[in-house]
């Protein structure tokens, strides 16, 4: 077995090479270049600087020779695309070096360790609420399957699935964050501009909730950890709630239909013959074994706790990873898509091993040969 | 003659015996898209200590159904018992609340089931699984229940048992994981163990191990019996005293192994015993054969349940369900034929 | 009787076992290893052994399936069809060229359950081969359809219906007619009556009879039920382990059998008979090896009452005893 998870793992070389190249190459060949961003900005700067040199205006804004070719050397378009793929990748994997962003000249590594925090903050607490809840929610949906509470729960759960998570977060935003019905929550971002400051917050909730003899025992670090999680949990709760709601509803019926499988089973019988209590014969013979799919499923998340959700994003306006990745796109930022795209895609494979490799640990059927 | 409504055919030679498990009158329904279904109906039977009873049957006989009923292991929703007692050490099981049918499975009254590749959980070991009967039951430390597992394991023919305990199922063949279950059913010494179709999906070779060591680990506890289900009138043949042959959820004929296979009654044991392929003598060129499919159960007929498929049916057959009749020899048959007979 | 209707010479199949870092081969399985056997022009032949004996192999590999359904590889051996004139070697055809014998050679299966397709009317079922394998025209393709399904003792008027609403002997009746619509010369017969209930088996065991007479076909019968095996067949062939230890007339291989195998396999059998004891049963030690450590020589001989020293060092090769069969063991 560990031949196979070693044999995995060399593969993925060649799965993240294939990719890459692939990626790398649309990027060379697609129109919109960063040559063609150059230009543009030129021309720009040239009308702004408007008729203070008309000898340079009639060059119609044409650059320079050299400077053209500087500004192609700068972006390895001088060389063949095979050979500038070669400089990225070692580029990349020596010197951890993916280039800067075409737009703010920012280093796309910087770029994209500065959105980590947010999005692990908010893909794991999704993920760890999903399952927190749906788990347990399966479990008792399977026990008392068909009762009123089996029904009105798969109810919510699929009306939550039914509707887009961003159109959530706007209907969410409408209602407990206008101010026009509720005002529970701030209207989006991902902590107070003055977080780092916090104690000073307190002191405005205290004139707004009159809670200040509460909190005037407390000394001040405690207090500023207090409003910072305070504060954290105010601008969570809503796109926290966004990010799951679509898997809440898989999740839980995944949980349910495994558990009853596992219940009706042969070896279930056996538990019952043995005189074991329905707990014992349900929370541990049979969980034992439906906690398997669900188990193998936590490989993938990895994936998905760093992807991020553009519109849920640009809904409650978080500075996250989807929205880095989308504006890359649009704005044909090549050396940030294909940073995004190399993070993402190495993640996701070592999702799918851990995904069989978790498999295997929790059952001793499984041999990968 | 006599008509009885509660047949208590008892092994002739242990006749003054008190019986182990006495069942009366059982009824268990099953309610399926068609309505509700019973799979047995009006069973009753005596199970005597040191024997070894066979029920036998086809697809939907209620011989399963029976064995899980007295196990109380009749999946609710969609099944129930409807009617009658299971009397056993004085107690009726059907009444009983679920802590004390607790101490009465595994501990009392074991059961192995038909396919031993399903039956254990495939994600505990070997070990663990036979040592949870005895943890269960018996307040005894962790390395005492090793020991006896390993002991237990030893005694249904496991080799190397000590180091098997902390295999999986999957690591041991068909037949080495029947002997894990008999080693699990058995390890508290229950007195009643019952056998549902324990060989069915066994080799033949291994078969008639499996049968051995169940008859063998019998002998060693005095006065324990076995309930063996199964559809193999020759493993019947081989193993049991008495045979109980049932079909469309009720008991058809009882009486002892020699009765039933060399006197048969009822034309459903007759049929049965005739369609089997003969080996002794010479080759028959055409096999006898019942006709007909064995209805499904909300199709049985009303009547005799065997009147569409009978050789010897008559008109009353179709209309009026045959009481037991209780013969001279001591076997009981559910059929019109014998009410005349003397 | 004489007349051969397919030969099977040295067949050998193999499953490869892959493992390791580079995925190479780490070890192979022979499911049949060197098996050779005739079926003569309207009889049936009976083979019989315990699971892994390697006799749903061979009989894939006989209907050339093998390579649709499992990663098996026939090392060597030729299949010789008589079917057509001249013999055939049947594996060395392409998929194309197979296709007129495949309509010759046709298999019912062991799971009336899951044999049929769930989807498709009795009709479309039955159907399918002679879609196939004749141009015939939708008329008499139904014509046909009904014939067949009162052949193997079910209503005309059946046909619209679908495979659940049968029981398991008329599914396995159904099955049967589907085999039998482009008119084969062979049928094998895999475990045809295993699954079925006792009162319904000899039923369709007189069917396939009455159909052999009728319709001159011949059978190749793979089961573990030996009495089953022993009353249709006419001669026997035992397996173990991949390897054919006995084979011969029936009567004389069940009741006399010289293979020690074939006599413990024929002792372990249950009789319905109670008068009669088990005392003298041959208590085989042990359980079938898994056939990736198949024993050196004779693949018997571990657990062999009469084995000698000769047999953990050379394979036995099939002799003719006294009584008439070949048995593949030098000491009986």
């Amino acid at each position: 077995m560990t031949a196979y998870f070693i044999r995995r793992l060399l593969l993925m070389i060649p799965t993240f090479l294939g990719v890459t190249m692939i990626a790398f190459m649309i990027t060379r060949f697609l129109p919109g270049g960063p040559l063609e961003q150059e230009l543009m900005r030129f021309r720009m700067a040239q009308a702004e600087s408007g008729g203070g040199g008309s000898s340079m205006t009639q060059a119609g804004g044409e650059l320079p020779q050299e400077a053209l070719d500087e500004l192609k050397k700068a972006f390895d378009l001088d060389k063949p695309a095979p050979v500038a793929y070669k400089n990225w990748l070692t580029r990349m994997i020596f010197d951890l070096d993916m280039g800067n962003s075409y737009k703010t000249r920012e280093k796309v590594w910087d770029a994209i360790s500065a959105r980590f925090p947010i999005s692990i903050f908010f893909g794991l607490t999704g993920f760890v609420l999903a399952y927190g809840v749906s788990v347990p929610l399966g479990i008792a949906k399977a026990i008392r399957h068909s009762s009123r509470f089996d029904f009105i729960s798969s109810a919510l759960v699929f009306i939550g699935y039914s509707i887009p998570g961003w159109a959530m977060g706007a209907l969410l935003l409408v209602f407990f964050a206008s101010g026009q019905h509720l005002d529970w929550f701030p209207l989006g971002g991902f902590e107070s501009n003055s977080y780092d400051d916090l104690p000073s917050i307190v002191k405005k909730w205290e004139d707004i909730d009159d809670v200040s003899d509460d909190f005037g025992s407390f000394d001040r670090e405690k207090m500023s950890l207090v409003s910072k999680v305070v504060d954290r949990i105010q601008y969570s709760v809503l796109p926290v709630f966004c990010y799951m709601i679509g898997s809440f509803a898989t999740l839980t019926v995944l949980m349910k239909n495994s558990l009853m499988d596992n219940v009706g089973q042969d070896y279930v019988r056996t538990a019952f013959a043995k005189g074991l209590s329905p707990r014992r014969v349900i929370f541990y013979h049979a969980l034992r074994n439906s906690l398997i799919p669900i188990a193998t499923g936590l490989g993938h998340a990895l994936s998905v706790i760093m992807a991020g959700s553009y519109l849920i994003e640009k809904v409650f306006n978080i500075k996250g990873i989807g929205l880095l990745g989308f504006n890359a796109i649009v704005g044909y930022d090549y050396p940030l898509v294909m940073g995004i795209l190399s993070i993402n895609i190495m993640l996701m494979l070592f999702g799918n091993i851990l995904s069989d490799f978790l498999y295997a640990l929790i059952d001793p059927r499984v041999r990968f040969e | 003659m006599t008509t009885i409504e509660t047949p208590q055919a008892s092994p002739t030679t242990d006749a003054e015996k008190q019986a182990l498990l006495s069942v009366r009158d059982l009824g268990v329904s099953f309610r399926t898209e068609g309505g509700e279904a019973r799979a047995v109906d009006g069973v009753s039977f005596d199970l005597f200590p040191g024997e070894v009873l066979g029920i036998v049957g086809e697809s939907g006989s209620g011989k399963s159904v029976t064995s899980l009923a007295i196990m109380r292991l009749i999946p609710d929703p969609p099944g129930k018992i409807v009617s009658g007692q299971i009397m056993y050490g004085g107690e009726d099981i059907v009444q009983k609340s679920y802590p004390d049918m607790r101490d009465v499975r595994g501990n009392k009254i074991a059961m192995i089931f038909q396919e031993p590749m399903t039956a254990l959980n495939p994600v505990f070991t070997v070990g663990m699984q036979v040592m949870e009967t005895i943890l269960t039951h018996e307040k005894v430390s962790k390395s005492e229940a090793r020991d006896r597992a390993v002991e237990m394991l030893e005694k249904v023919g496991i080799p190397e048992a000590r180091k098997r305990l902390k295999d999986y199922p999957h690591q041991f063949s068909g037949g080495m994981r029947q002997r894990v279950m008999i080693a699990l059913a058995l390890v508290c010494h229950p007195n009643i163990l019952i056998a549902d179709e324990p060989t069915t999906a066994l080799d033949v070779t291994t078969q008639a191990q499996i049968l051995e060591l169940m008859l063998d680990l019998k002998s060693q506890k005095e006065d324990s019996s076995i309930i063996l289900i199964t559809h193999d009138l020759a493993v019947v043949a081989e193993t049991c005293q008495r045979v109980i042959v049932m079909y469309g959820g009720k008991i058809q004929e009882v009486g002892t192994v020699e009765q039933i296979f060399t006197d048969p009654k009822h034309p459903y044991t007759k049929g049965l015993l005739a369609s089997l392929p003969s080996t002794s003598e010479a080759k028959q060129k055409r096999l006898y054969t019942i006709p007909g499919n064995v209805p499904a159960l909300h199709e049985m007929p009303e009547g005799c349940k065997f009147c569409t498929r009978c050789s010897e049916v008559v008109d009353r057959c179709h209309s009026e369900e045959p009481p037991v009749h209780q013969l001279d020899s001591g076997q009981l048959v559910r059929c019109h034929l014998f009410e005349e007979e003397k | 009787m004489a007349e051969p209707l397919l030969e099977v010479r040295n067949l050998t199949v193999r499953f490869p076992i892959w493992g390791g870092v580079l995925r190479h081969k780490v070890a192979e399985v022979r499911a049949v290893d060197d098996v050779s056997l005739t079926l003569y022009k309207g009889e049936t032949l009976g083979l019989v052994g315990e699971s892994g004996c390697g006799k749903t192999t061979a009989a894939k590999a006989i209907c050339n399936i093998l390579k649709d359904t499992a990663p098996g590889v026939i090392e060597q051996g030729e299949i010789l069809f008589h079917g057509k004139g001249e013999p055939v070697n049947l594996l060395e055809l392409s998929r194309g060229d197979m296709r007129p014998y495949r309509q010759l050679i046709q298999m019912i299966f062991q799971d009336p359950f899951s044999s049929l397709n769930p989807r498709m009317t009795v009709r479309e079922i039955i159907e399918r081969p002679l879609i196939v394998h004749t141009d015939m025209t939708a008329d008499a393709r139904r014509n046909r359809v009904h014939e067949l399904l009162e052949k193997v003792g079910l209503q005309a008027a059946y046909d619209t219906r679908y495979p659940h609403e049968f029981s398991g002997g008329q599914r396995q009746r159904i099955g049967i007619a589907r085999s039998l619509a482009a008119r084969p010369q062979l049928i094998i017969a895999d475990e045809p009556v295993s699954a079925l209930d006792v009162s319904v088996q000899s039923q369709v065991i007189n069917l396939l009879q009455d159909l052999q007479d009728e319709f001159d076909l011949t059978f190749l019968f793979v089961a573990h039920d030996l009495s089953v095996v022993y009353h249709i067949s006419d001669r026997i062939a035992v397996m173990y382990l991949g390897n054919m230890v006995e084979i011969g007339d029936a009567e004389t291989v069940y009741r006399q059998p010289q293979h020690p195998y074939s006599q413990a396999l024929l002792s372990a059998v249950p009789q319905p008979n109670p008068s009669k004891t088990r005392e003298d049963r041959i208590k085989l030690k042990g359980e079938i090896p898994s056939p990736l450590n198949k024993p050196k020589g004779c693949g018997f001989h571990p657990r062999c009452p009469l084995a000698i020293d000769a047999c953990s060092k050379d394979v036995p090769q099939l002799a003719e005893k006294e009584s008439g069969q070949l048995a593949a063991c030098p000491v009986t």
